[in-house]
């Protein structure tokens, strides 16, 4: 038994699955009442997480599962992402987009990181006994509640 | 699944695929090399494209920036609009409407 506020979900280390927590964090946020702006930011924050969990945190070994767990909140989305990778190796994260210089020096890749900083209201990186935690706090807005109160 | 439909001296490349990920952004990459004097990507169709899919998309870019050709995008969604922004792939491969495709010279 977990508690009723909270989805948990573990996948393989392999990418296809990635989709399949994509469209868990849609259906999440449909339930916390988010806009369809804030649900695509979701979306795509956690895809970035989870795929970074499984090629840099698990190296893509399918049998080590990344685990994700939702827990909805009264007024915000917790959503934490667990892979099993080297303790403590936190990932650098990226301070700009796509430029002349990275494109020259052959950075087409790296994205993600700097992509969910900007995304969710506040993201960190942590180690427990479960692993490397990469949480992600969504905070509900008057829009969201707009939304929520529309839906209901 | 990728269809190039040539429209005088623009190749406009219709992504039809939902979602341009790690997975689907291959697909894009094999494309490389075959971009024209002008190009435009249609993203009509695609609901979702994330970091693995703009990394698809600048491999491409970078191509067809090589062989002195011009990338556009069009039908972009506002979202997608404000994520390309947002890593300033838009620099590279500007958003234009669909009307406006016949007047890029």
């Amino acid at each position: 038994m977990g508690p009723a506020n909270q989805v948990e979900m573990s996948i393989p280390s392999d990418l296809v699955f990635e989709r399949v927590v994509r469209a868990a964090a849609e259906e999440v946020g449909r339930q916390m009442g988010f806009s369809e702006e804030k649900l695509a930011d979701l979306t795509l924050a956690v895809s970035e997480a989870v795929a970074n969990a499984i090629e840099h945190g698990n190296r893509l070994q399918q049998e080590v599962h990344v685990g994700i767990v939702f827990c909805m909140e009264r007024d915000r989305l917790v959503v934490r992402v667990v892979d099993q990778g080297e303790k403590g190796e936190q990932p650098a994260i990226r301070c700009r987009g796509i430029t002349e210089e990275t494109i020259e020096q052959g950075e087409l890749r790296g994205l993600g990181l700097y992509l969910i900083h900007q995304l969710v209201d506040h993201a960190e990186f942590s180690t427990s006994e479960e692993g490397n935690v990469f949480t992600m706090w969504l905070h509900i807005n008057p829009r969201d509640e707009r939304s929520r109160r529309q839906e209901r | 699944m990728i269809q190039m439909e040539d429209r005088g001296n623009v190749a406009v490349v219709h992504i039809q695929m939902p979602s341009i990920d790690a997975i689907s952004a291959l697909q894009i990459e094999e494309f490389c090399g075959r971009s024209r004097k002008i190009t435009v990507l249609d993203f009509h169709q695609v609901a979702f494209i994330n970091s693995a899919g703009i990394s698809g998309l600048l491999k491409f870019i970078v191509a067809a920036r090589k062989r002195g050709h011009r990338v556009y995008a069009t039908n972009v969604s506002p979202h997608h609009r404000k994520i390309f922004k947002m890593v300033e792939l838009s620099r590279f491969m500007p958003i234009v409407e669909e009307s406006e495709i016949s007047q890029i010279q």
